[in-house]
């Protein structure tokens, strides 16, 4: 007898742990890749505006700009009450998604097509959630609310209302989320192999600053994950906001060592422009690619990891 | 002078967006009205207090009601729902206590010394007001006080103050049905008050010009006007309110010299006339110059421009009642546009509250006689 009983728990408890990840990952992999499937240009909105299947959903951060005027037929989310949980942080509840999603009138079958202001930013988050918990089939518009007001297309502020929907959400998705100790400690003690791509703008990945211009300090140090790459979310966009195309998306992370042949972890500040790159990524590439939503304030404030802090800024030294 | 008006319309197009264009149209049509109808809340209440001549104030209880009308029609489309915790996007629905009723006192006291609210000054320049720029520039300074004692205020009081809003107990129908009741009620105290035999609506004139240009616009009729416009305005950009922009100012300046605390606690998440940091001209401004330009030629056309005297003694108090209204403005988050207009008409506890303390603060400072020093 060369193997422990201990040794044979572990193994076995590995083998089911892999089965559970093997079989949780077939519904975000079941639907075919890709760009034209995943990201519909406005014109093929405004002709299937009236299509029962296409739920629109709109997820705008500035207030009353829903109210003001929205795309016909489109509900709306508030991200920071319908998205996540408001008492801990984490993602919103399965049983909450779901009685949001079908009072929005979605199906199981439905079509939804987020769109939002700020570059679709929480719009994309609202994607990622929408695949957490098992929507099959989830877009973005292309260029966001922005470039459909700058086409000069219509607007409404008429409120639709939507029969109940028979969406039912899964349990949450744990292949398309990374957490700080399943995931992101073994990538940043390099005990695993990960592309961990940090989208903030290069000056909080260096260090230089500790938040982006506008907003309150919420990490108490600077500096990235040690072994992160930094590719500024701006880079998937053209200068209107609409995606680039999947050739130019797939040089742009292949010049940066990211060819989808190894699992990909996305960071931001909070995880929602994350959500982007992770939309890019995982979406429109086809890569096997998990958010970390926890992103720099947790992974910043965390006693006892390592950090990479190039520019050595101390936080509270004057 | 209407070409001038339009021609700075579409000076204010290039380059701006919708958005500040349809501020300065806003801007421009309560410019033109106030200046008609003089819709200035110190002389409303000066002429009821002292004269009792109650007739103007009946134009202050219409735009309310026609407001509260507009309002509770978009309410319906903005918020369906009345019955969870949430507040339509954008409404000047504020913290209700003591400090709001505080900030109200100051402000009629600040009213009565220096001869106006904010609105009033900012459309007396049109008419050649040169003590606006003193009561101006002390708004500015006022805005700083309120600033630095800001976070002092927020985290004793205003933090945990209630921010009632009727229709999360009454519904849209129960809270516009209790508005217009009020309103109604105040009506009938206006008219028993009353003094002077003065009309509610003028005779007829005989020349359409001189009931557009010349004679004062119906207290009833610049009312509901005001009201259409606080809809319009809440419809397409925000509610309306004057003090955005000064008290922008005022922030931008004192936090750019770093005078100002380095977070003003949850000023960002109130709705109101909230200050931003901001070095360019916001809507409110563009708002702001429509006010003061379309007064200016409402006041030429009908011959009532005129430069107004200027004495060190009255440029003083000017000067001082800025200040008063300057804080006061700031830690009410607005004035008698932004809280008790536009408060009242969206059915906030907070807008009520300020109108009733105004009132007293210009009572009891008219029975001192501070408009006459």
């Amino acid at each position: 007898m060369f193997i422990s009983r201990k040794r044979v728990i572990a193994l076995a408890a590995s083998v089911a742990a892999v089965a559970i990840t093997a079989t949780s990952f077939t519904p975000a992999q079941a639907a075919p890749k890709n760009q034209a499937r995943s990201v519909v240009q406005a014109d093929w909105l405004e002709k299937n505006l009236d299509d029962p299947k296409v739920v629109v959903v709109e997820v705008s951060t500035e207030p009353g700009i829903y109210e003001r005027g929205h795309i016909r037929n489109a509900v709306k989310i508030t991200w920071h009450t319908d998205l996540v949980d408001t008492v801990n942080r984490d993602v919103v509840s399965s049983a909450k998604f779901q009685k949001f999603a079908q009072a929005a009138g979605i199906n199981q079958d439905s079509t939804v097509v987020l769109y939002g202001d700020k570059n679709n930013w929480f719009a994309a988050w609202g994607a990622w959630i929408f695949n957490l918990y098992g929507a099959k089939d989830v877009r973005l518009l292309d260029g966001g609310r922005v470039k459909w007001e700058k086409d000069g297309r219509a607007l409404t502020t008429a409120v639709t209302t939507k029969a109940k929907g028979n969406f039912t959400a899964t349990r949450l998705d744990k292949s398309l989320r990374a957490t700080l100790l399943q995931d992101i400690i073994p990538v940043a003690k390099k005990r695993v192999k990960t592309d961990l791509i940090d989208i903030r703008s290069a000056d909080e990945f260096s260090g230089k600053i500790f938040a982006p211009a506008g907003f309150q300090e919420l990490a108490v140090r600077a500096g990235h994950i040690p072994g992160a790459i930094n590719v500024p979310w701006g880079s998937n966009v053209n200068a209107d906001g609409t995606f680039k195309t999947v050739a130019e998306l797939k040089k742009l992370y292949a010049d940066k060592g990211v060819d989808g042949k190894q699992p990909i972890i996305t960071y931001c500040r909070i995880g929602e422009r994350s959500s982007l790159t992770w939309f890019v990524l995982s979406e429109i590439l086809g890569y096997n690619v998990k958010n970390y939503d926890g992103s720099w304030t947790e992974y910043g404030n965390t006693v006892g990891v390592p950090i990479s802090n190039p520019s050595g800024t101390i936080w509270g030294n004057s | 002078m209407l070409l001038l008006g339009l021609a700075y319309v579409l000076s204010g197009r290039e380059g701006t967006g919708a958005q500040a264009s349809f501020s300065l149209l806003i801007g421009t049509a309560l410019g033109i009205i106030f200046e008609r109808a003089r819709f200035c809340f110190f002389c409303i209440f000066r002429d009821a207090i002292e004269d009792r001549n109650t007739t103007p104030i009946l134009s202050v209880l219409s735009a309310i009601a026609v407001g509260s009308v507009g309002y509770a029609i978009l309410f319906g489309q903005f918020l369906p729902d009345t019955s969870t915790e949430f507040f339509p996007p954008n409404a000047h629905i504020g913290p209700v206590s003591w400090v709001l009723a505080l900030a109200g006192l100051v402000f009629g006291i600040g009213m009565t010394l220096s001869g106006a609210c904010i609105s009033g000054h900012l459309y007396r320049i049109g008419q050649g007001s040169l003590r606006a720029f003193p009561a101006l520039l002390g708004s500015l300074i006022g805005f700083g006080l309120g600033f630095a004692s800001w976070n002092k205020l927020y985290l004793s009081t205003l933090a945990t103050a209630p921010k009632t809003w009727l229709p999360h107990t009454f519904g849209y129908a129960g809270s516009l049905f209790i508005t217009l009741a009020l309103l109604l009620i105040l009506a009938l105290i206006a008219r028993r008050w009353r003094a002077t035999s003065e009309p509610i609506s003028n005779a007829p004139s005989k020349s359409f010009y001189a009931s557009l240009i010349i004679k004062r616009w119906p207290p009833l009729l610049s009312g509901a006007l005001v009201g259409v416009v606080g809809t319009v305005a809440y419809l397409r950009i925000e509610p309306l309110g004057v003090t955005r922009q000064l008290s922008t100012t005022a922030r931008t300046v004192l936090s750019d010299r770093g005078y100002l605390p380095e977070t003003l606690e949850g000023l960002d998440v109130m709705k109101g006339c909230i200050a931003v940091v901001s070095s360019t001209i916001t809507n409110n401004g563009w708002l702001i110059i429509g006010i003061v330009f379309a007064s200016l030629a409402a006041a030429l056309a009908g011959n009532r421009f005129s430069w107004q005297s200027i004495t060190v003694k009255n440029s003083l108090t000017a000067l001082i009642g800025g200040v008063m209204l300057g804080w006061s403005s700031m830690i009410a988050l607005g004035c008698t546009v932004g809280v008790l207009l536009s408060g009242t008409q969206a059915f906030a506890l907070s807008g009520w509250v300020f109108f009733a303390t105004v009132f007293v603060g210009t009572l009891l400072s008219i029975k001192l006689k501070l408009h006459k020093i």
